[in-house]
């Protein structure tokens, strides 16, 4: 029976972290396009191009490719379950922070898997660029985790969002000023955004891992960010803006660093890999040392 | 079942996701419809960047026959529900190429046109009306062009060795004629 | 019956000499290889912790004093070391790289005496006989000459190594009369208060040689060559086992703990623990870095194993509980991934002819077992849950944060990421993209690397889903080195300091995603499959074009980011020392080789020399 509970909350917080990333996504659209001064499309945009993908014909490269792809989106959604999300907590007993990025990982590694056995060139090149991208990014999230972890005495978000009650002053964005923009930044690169955004540049390397995505493969391409845009921008809610006391501020305040992001990315142009990565370990790495410095003396 | 592909219909109508073809001198209005002046965004039409993601092939004016072949190869690798647009009268009756020895005249004959846009160039608004018009057709089914193309497979084939017989070589290769000489 | 533990050397012994007899006959050879290696396995499931057993040797009318002492963690390296030296001999059954069975078991025979000898006559004995076993080991590598290069590389830092054991152990044996491990340790750690230079410069001298046997930096350099150019089947024992010996000698001394004893410490940590914890960190940077940039696949692993040993030697000089418990924890982890994945790596060159990443490729159609091993193998490799190695990763990570040891945190993070970099790039240049025309008739393995294939597939998610069977011994281990042991909640959960994962939750959740995806899957529209030569090409058509899956293949400069990124760090050349280190050792090297011709000679030459100066020491003392 409880099993079962759990099974059923599960598919909810799923369903939720699809539904709130594709929004996220059509809404990220329309603000992109008035700040281009364009009307821009709808906001369930994205919910129509998830639908017409599932409904479309696909070719596809072999069994690893369905199933790398499948896992991308999978491996996703198993980690969101592990998320707190406002007052629901599936598992407060089990959320490692550190076990959910490793468990996204998984998630990349089966697109990796999937868009490589593609056999065309410019996936791999994406792949190698996101991954290269990755190194630059987790190194100074690294240092965050480590002032987190210090602070709050704690590795588990349940807890860690424990540690921050008691109003906005007890927020770790007051209270880890650089670690946040340090986070912050680290972000962008997670979320794939602009500037750091050369894995899936079209114009040089054919929209990189998509480029042999047709169909239901694209469309678990878009779930997978969706379900991506919710699980990181989830984490950072709870590590910096002491969670949420329910869903729907929890999803206000990601949609807050969300907007951060989009904002970014609509203004900027793109890094080239080893300057964003290099950029990366400078800035945000410094930064998130700073704040370690001033955390551990 | 006729329901859900109703339904499917109406969303495919509702994004549709663009590859343009961009060798004519048509695909300079492509800008502008796709920027803050006109904003096709708004139709749910994105430029896409490979064959296997679009749902549009838009042919953006003359083909030369060697280009026929590249754009006869992208449109087999684009999945099922696909269409073409014929942009420009150049892919309707040749335009001012209409006597050139190394341009197609008819786009018809060699891959199935669901709509053309008329004009030499077609101005932006008039792409934009297309999409809309494409839009109405899928809804109504009448769009079919890939399963024209599925049915007349031999025809099309037939028509399209025709001319690319015209793009071997007439001389040999340079390496030969040296050895020759 | 304590004697058993003598059978524990002996019977490998015994069947060394019958293997040897019938070397001629290679599947004899290794069938008998394989049955002693399950003897031995079966004589393993006799002892039990707390033996011990003592005889006198009569070593030229003195009395040698040789002992046996069977420890926790003594057994646990037993069973891990013998169970899957069993499974590799089982897979080499049907091998034909130029492994030589009757040199395995001289290892295994070191190996159990390494494990189980309290003396340190014992111990350096074991010691030399699984240093020269191993090095002839290393020769008939596919290329023959570069082989013969690396095992003399390996010879010259072995002997470096067991000399400066050899000043150790006579020092201490000058010291206290006796040679007995523990009453030396004991005897160590009750002066450590008053002569913490004299206990460290005799640790020291026994860690060198820990070190160069792991391969820890900056004694690192052997480890590339001879991972790379050992026979196949033989790199993932050398990588798997016998790279554990080091860690095992370190755990042995570690104990003597220096932090109530007066040292000046760092962080909390005395600053020789706090030195060896950067060792560790270095060495896995340094691991994950050079692995980016290799062609060669197998030198590629063995610079992951560098990575991985880095970590190990790091978690456990930490000298806490979650450091220890995690660096054993790892040391296991790392001991079931990399062998499997070097067992793979085996299947790989023994079908496809070669070990270059840039020749390989989208072997995975042709291979399909073999690649879900590697798949599996890489993803415990790159600490993904549930499989194996999460743990063991996640633990370090919280034993650093635990002290502390903020940069040191950010390197392993960044050695992890980059685990993840290399792994993928050998995954992908063996298994994915373009499969070329050279290899439209490669077939799967054998059934019986099949066989091993699908046991070490269950074995990576089940110690991965029910770590608690690991964690349960390595805590006994952990409480025998004088260590609080970590709490075991169950055979599911891995606990740490900071919180708990419970593995079988994360498995279900995995495992109930998937199915939610494949019904997606199966319910949307449909897909056709297509071969690899329809592909975007931007339009060509690839027959016009002259493209053949060679070209179309993306595995030259894989990183190119990453060199331009790290192009100042050559430019400098920080590891010039270690540069001119190798310069000096190949010019000894060559030096040598010019003395001898022959390369038996060679190495009975040393072996005799080696002999002699046991002979004269003996007679000094
Ligand atoms: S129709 Fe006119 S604008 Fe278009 S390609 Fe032909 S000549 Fe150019």
């Amino acid at each position: 029976m409880m099993f079962f509970l759990k099974l059923i909350q599960s598919i909810g917080v799923g369903a939720l972290s699809i539904s709130v990333g594709l929004l996220f996504m059509g809404i990220g659209r329309k603000i992109t396009a008035r700040i281009h001064r364009r009307y821009g499309p709808p906001a369930i945009q994205n919910f129509i191009d998830v639908f017409k993908l599932f409904s479309k014909n696909s070719i596809s490269h072999g069994f690893a490719y369905d199933l790398g792809i499948i896992a991308g989106t999978s491996a996703l959604l198993a980690a969101v379950v592990f998320l707190p999300v406002g007052q629901i907590n599936l598992f407060p007993a089990n959320s490692s922070l550190i076990m959910i990025l490793y468990l996204m990982t998984m998630a990349y590694l089966g697109m990796a898997m999937g868009v490589s056995s593609s056999g065309n060139p410019n996936a791999t090149i994406g792949i190698s660029r996101a991954l290269t991208m990755m190194m630059g990014y987790k190194v100074p999230f690294a240092a965050v985790i480590f002032s987190v972890y210090i602070f709050a005495r704690t590795g588990s978000l349940t807890n860690i969002i424990a540690a921050q009650s008691g109003g906005l002053l007890n927020w770790n964005m007051i209270r880890l000023p650089f670690g946040f923009i340090a986070a912050e930044i680290a972000l962008q690169g997670m979320l794939g955004e602009k500037p750091f955004d050369m894995a899936i540049a079209p114009a040089e390397i054919a929209s990189g891992p998509m480029v042999e995505m047709s169909g239901k493969y694209l469309g678990f391409g878009m779930l997978q960010h969706a379900v991506g845009i919710f699980l990181e921008t989830g984490i950072m809610v709870n590590l910096f803006m002491g969670g949420a006391p329910n869903v729907w501020i929890f999803v206000i305040k990601q949609f807050e660093l969300f907007f951060i992001a989009l904002l970014v990315n609509a203004i900027l142009p793109r890094f080239r890999v080893e300057e964003g990565v290099s950029f990366m370990w400078k800035i945000p790495l410094l930064l998130g040392v700073i704040q370690a410095l001033i955390v551990v003396l | 079942m006729s329901e859900w592909k109703e339904l499917a219909d109406y969303f495919r109508g509702r994004s549709m996701w663009m590859l343009h073809y961009c060798t004519g001198c048509g695909a300079i209005e492509l800008p502008p419809t796709m920027t803050s002046r006109w904003d096709m965004e708004r139709f749910g039409v994105v430029p896409m960047a490979t064959p296997r993601q679009a749902d549009i092939l838009l042919i953006t004016g003359y083909l030369s026959i060697k280009s026929l072949k590249r754009v006869v190869y992208t449109y087999e690798q684009m999945s099922a529900p696909k269409w073409v647009l014929g942009f420009g009268s150049c892919t309707i009756n040749g335009g001012i190429y209409w006597d050139s020895y190394s341009v197609i005249k008819r786009l018809d004959k060699y891959i199935p046109v669901d709509l053309y846009i008329a004009g030499c160039m077609p101005r932006p608004e008039a792409i934009l009306d297309s999409f809309v018009k494409l839009r109405e057709l899928i809804k109504k089914g009448e769009a079919k062009g890939y399963e024209k193309y599925v049915k007349n497979f031999e025809w099309y084939k037939a028509n399209q060795d025709k001319v690319f017989r015209r793009t071997t070589p007439v001389l040999k290769k340079p390496e030969e004629v040296t050895k020759s000489a | 019956m304590n004697s058993n533990l003598i059978w524990l050397v002996f019977t490998p012994l015994i069947g060394s000499a019958i293997a040897a007899i019938l070397y001629n006959y290679k599947f004899l050879d290794r069938l008998i290889t394989f049955s002693t290696f399950a003897i031995t396995l079966f004589l393993v499931f006799g002892t039990h912790v707390g033996q011990t057993y003592s005889m006198n040797l009569n070593f030229m009318g003195r009395m040698i004093p040789l002992s046996w002492n069977v420890t926790h963690l003594s057994i646990f390296m037993l069973y891990i070391s013998i169970v899957f030296g069993t499974i590799l001999t089982f897979y080499s059954l049907m091998d034909r790289s130029r492994m030589k069975g009757f040199l395995l078991l001289l290892i295994l025979a070191a190996n159990n005496w390494i494990f189980t000898t309290n003396d340190m006559v014992g111990f350096f004995f074991a010691w030399e006989l699984m240093g020269w076993a191993s090095i002839v080991s290393v020769l008939g590598g596919r290329k023959e000459r570069k082989s013969r290069h690396a095992a003399l590389y390996y010879a010259l830092m072995s002997i470096g190594g067991s000399y400066s054991m050899f000043f150790g152990l006579f020092t201490l044996w000058r010291l206290t009369g006796s040679f007995s491990i523990s009453s030396n340790l004991a005897y160590l750690s009750s002066i450590v208060g008053v002569h913490p230079w004299w206990v460290l410069g005799i640790v020291s001298l026994f860690f060198v040689t820990f070190m160069i046997k792991a391969g820890i930096f900056p004694f690192h350099t052997w480890v590339p060559m001879a991972y790379a150019y050992a026979p196949d089947t033989f790199t993932p024992f050398l990588s798997a086992v016998m790279s554990k010996y080091g860690i095992y000698g370190m755990l042995l001394f570690l104990p003597i703990s220096l932090m109530e004893k007066g040292m000046p410490t760092v962080f909390g940590l005395p600053w020789v623990n706090y030195i060896f914890v950067w060792i560790g960190v270095i060495t896995a940077v340094l691991g994950t870095v050079l692995a980016f940039f290799q062609d060669d696949v197998k030198k590629l692993f063995a610079y992951s194993s560098l990575s991985n040993l880095g970590y190990i030697v790091a978690a456990i000089s930490l000298f806490t509980s979650v450091g220890v418990t995690a660096g054993i924890y790892h040391a296991f982890n790392h001991l079931l991934f990399k062998g499997a994945l070097f067992i793979t790596l085996a299947a790989v060159i023994s079908r496809s002819g070669t070990s270059k990443l840039s020749e390989m490729g989208g072997l995975w159609k042709k291979m399909p077992v073999t690649f879900f091993t590697f798949f599996i193998g890489i993803a415990s490799a790159a600490g993904i849950p549930p499989f194996n190695g999460f743990g063991s990763k996640w633990l370090i990570y919280q034993s650093m944060i635990k002290q502390h040891l903020l940069f040191a945190t950010i390197l392993l993070f960044l050695a992890s990421t980059g685990a993840f970099l290399y792994l993928f790039k050998a995954f992908h240049s063996i298994f994915l993209g373009q499969l070329s025309h050279n290899y439209d008739n490669v077939k799967e393995v054998p059934v019986i690397g099949q066989i091993v294939e699908y046991l070490l597939m269950f074995a990576m998610i089940f110690f991965g889903i029910q770590p608690g069977y690991i964690l349960r011994p390595v805590g006994l281990i952990v409480k025998s080195v004088g260590l609080n042991p970590l709490a075991v909640m169950g055979n599911g959960y891995v606990t740490g300091m900071f919180s708990n994962v419970d593995m079988p939750l994360i498995g279900w959740s995995l495992a109930i995603s998937f199915v939610f995806g494949f019904i997606l899957f199966f319910i949307s529209a449909k897909h056709k499959y297509v071969s690899q030569e329809d592909n975007y090409t931007a339009g060509q058509i690839p027959q016009d074009w002259g493209l053949t899956p060679e070209t179309y293949q993306f595995s030259w400069k894989f990183y190119e980011p990453m060199e331009k990124l790290f192009a100042p760090f050559y430019r400098i050349k920080i590891d010039g020392f270690f540069r001119g280190l190798g310069d000096w050792t190949r010019i000894t090297g060559s030096a040598v080789k010019q003395v001898f011709v022959g390369n038996a000679q060679i190495y009975t030459l040393f072996a005799v020399v080696g002999l002699i100066i046991l002979v004269i020491a003996g007679w000094v003392a």
